[in-house]
């Protein structure tokens, strides 16, 4: 084992740049909690909400001594504005943050970002090995823009368009209570919801698995980079800094 | 409204033998029902001594009727007697005596002399397709009909299902291409009152509610009056505790339905309907749908026929050739999400293998290129 570690011997270094791995702080804090944060509140209320949605195991006794729907709901409901929160900081700090905070935003505009989607998909189906991106690449951006920030805000105003239904003539349902006639009333409402919950279990399928994947192909720390913030690469991998900013 | 000669409510009932001790409790009754505070009695009081009844010409579209056979069981008290007085019905092609030409006379009358203090109260819908031939009253269409009445009326009013939200002739395909009122008429104050059909004294105290104070009442953003429209069955349904406690009807014959459950799982519409059926019930307060150990139906919402089975608690997804539930597809799109990435690491095994490099991980391709 010890051969493999080799010296870090600077001529050497210079000399063959592109087999040392060097490492960039990429993903700052709040962009690590962000995640965390989603994955964690995304968990609960999917859970939570395929009890609300089809709830099991009736307790014993009468309904004065237990409240479990109530409780369900209510980390529901608790989980659901943690994820609210948790996407407005993600906004401010879209501006915010470096470059890399920016770098899932699909750039439809740029012939790069398309170029960069195209390759990046062929190099994951032809189980190839391209450039690793310090950002996103063009197909994990748009997989986040749609899967997450997509889905999650229409979970989030939908959510709420229901939320608000508990107190008619309230500051949630003057604010989002119109949505509910727009999908077809309270009842279609509802379908969305709970069809649009299933995209997260399709989303966290995909990104788990290509989070190792990648990771493990391309030797680039991705697994990691989303607890230290700190990803690899080699020299010319950085190409895609060129439409990033 | 205008001062033109005709009798009053009071003076109708005075006529009819009903003394004033009755008319008052009449009238309390009236404004607790609307929701009015006790200091308001007396306005109401004076609005039926005072006030002429207004004009009414109620049309009948496509429907089934159901609106007029609940208007007149309203068993308020004595409104059995005065409901047909308390406004001026001149012309219901269902109720009244007349037929033919001269019904017809008499609704052309009433547009002319009260044009402008009329109220017309529409109970079903038109049917817009192919000029609207699939409805027609009198020797014209009722499209023509609706829009040529609405013309001259102070409001109007939708009665039920059908006319507020299009019911089950606007049920999906909609083959007459049926509309409700408010999609027809575009330039007049209009009171949607769903239901299928609406509670008789919801229909009652809505007429009062305008005849007293002159106005609509608050609608909500659907046209609904909120003071019957303003919350879910679901927030005053007196199965809401076993709601909350997590205790659901599983089958019809079970424990739970022995015990009166919540009837959530077995489709039961409460959480997603605006109705007054909780509090003020049916049949002169026997009961309601939920009350009888069956789940709301939800018949005062949008398209409520089209919101998948009656008995399952998500609608299904509206996909054309799609007849499926969310969870049905969401199952099958995470199982095909999996199946994708078994299909590609096992691809990737699979070439690793054949490639016969030593396993020192899967980046080992990286140095060849």
């Amino acid at each position: 084992m010890a051969s493999l570690i080799r010296a870090h011997d600077p001529a050497d270094m210079e000399r063959y740049s592109h087999r040392y791995y060097r490492r960039r702080y990429v993903w700052q804090w709040p962009i690590r909690i962000f995640h965390w944060v989603n994955a964690l509140s995304v968990a609960t209320l999917f859970s939570s909400g395929l009890y609300i949605a089809s709830p099991v195991m009736a307790p014993a006794g009468e309904a004065f001594g237990n409240n479990v729907m109530g409780t369900v709901r209510m980390v529901h409901f608790s989980a659901a504005f943690i994820f609210l929160v948790s996407f407005l900081w993600r906004i401010y700090w879209f501006y915010m943050g470096n470059n890399y905070a920016r770098s899932g935003f699909p750039m439809i505009w740029k012939g790069q970002w398309w170029s960069d989607l195209g390759r990046q998909a062929s190099d994951y189906l032809r189980l190839g090995r391209g450039h690793i991106h310090l950002g996103h690449n063009a197909l994990g951006g748009l997989a986040y823009t749609l899967f997450v920030i997509g889905l999650g805000w229409a979970q989030i105003f939908t959510g709420l368009a229901l939320y608000s239904e508990s107190n008619p003539g309230g500051r949630v349902d003057r604010l989002f209570g119109w949505i509910l006639p727009l999908l077809g009333g309270s009842m279609s409402a509802r379908m969305f919801h709970h069809l649009f919950a299933w995209g997260f279990v399709v989303f966290a399928i995909l990104h788990v698995y290509i989070v190792f994947y990648d990771g493990l192909q391309y030797r680039n720390g991705l697994v990691g980079s989303m607890v230290s913030g700190e990803k690899f690469y080699k020299e010319g991998d950085l190409d895609h800094e060129s439409w990033l900013s | 409204m205008g001062d033109f000669d005709r009798p009053t409510t009071y003076g109708l009932l005075k006529a009819h033998g009903v003394d004033r001790r009755t008319f008052v409790r009449f009238c309390s009754m009236t404004a607790a029902a609307l929701g009015l505070p006790a200091s308001l009695v007396p306005k109401v009081v004076e609005a039926m001594e005072t006030k002429p009844r207004i004009p009414v010409i109620w049309l009948h579209g496509l429907e089934c009727t159901c609106c007029s056979e609940s208007f007149i069981r309203s068993s308020h008290p004595i409104a059995q007697d005065v409901v047909l007085n308390l406004v001026s019905l001149d012309y219901d092609d269902t109720l009244q005596a007349a037929a033919g030409a001269q019904c017809e006379a008499i609704r052309k009358k009433i547009m002319k002399e009260y044009a402008g203090k009329y109220i017309l109260a529409v109970e079903g819908n038109a049917p817009t397709k192919d000029g609207g031939v699939y409805c027609t009253v009198g020797g014209d269409t009722f499209l023509n009909i609706l829009k040529e009445t609405a013309e001259g009326a102070m409001a109007v009013v939708a009665w039920g299902s059908c006319a507020s939200n299009g019911c089950v002739q606007a049920a999906h395909p909609n083959p007459t291409g049926a509309k409700p009122v408010h999609e027809i008429i575009k330039n007049k104050p209009i009171i949607n009152v769903p239901g299928c059909p609406p509670i008789a004294e919801v229909m009652t105290g809505v007429l009062t509610y305008v005849l007293t104070f002159d106005r609509l009442p608050d609608l909500d953003r659907l046209g609904r009056p909120k003071m019957f429209y303003a919350q879910r069955i679901h927030d005053k349904c007196y199965r809401r505790s076993f709601f909350d406690a997590g205790q659901f009807v599983e089958k019809w014959d079970d424990e739970g339905a022995r015990k009166g459950w919540c009837l959530y799982k077995m489709g039961c519409r409460g959480p997603m309907t605006y109705n007054s059926c909780p509090t003020i019930k049916w049949n002169n307060g026997v009961s309601f749908p939920i009350g009888s150990g069956h789940g709301c139906i939800g018949c005062s919402e949008a398209n409520f026929w089209d919101n998948g089975p009656f008995y399952q608690r998500l609608a299904n997804v509206p996909l054309p050739g799609v007849e499926s539930t969310p969870d049905r597809i969401g199952k099958t799109a995470a199982v095909l999400a999996g199946v994708g990435v078994a299909a590609h690491f096992g691809s990737h095994l699979v070439r690793n293998a054949v490639d016969k490099k030593p396993p020192e991980g899967p980046g080992a391709s990286r140095d060849s290129e």
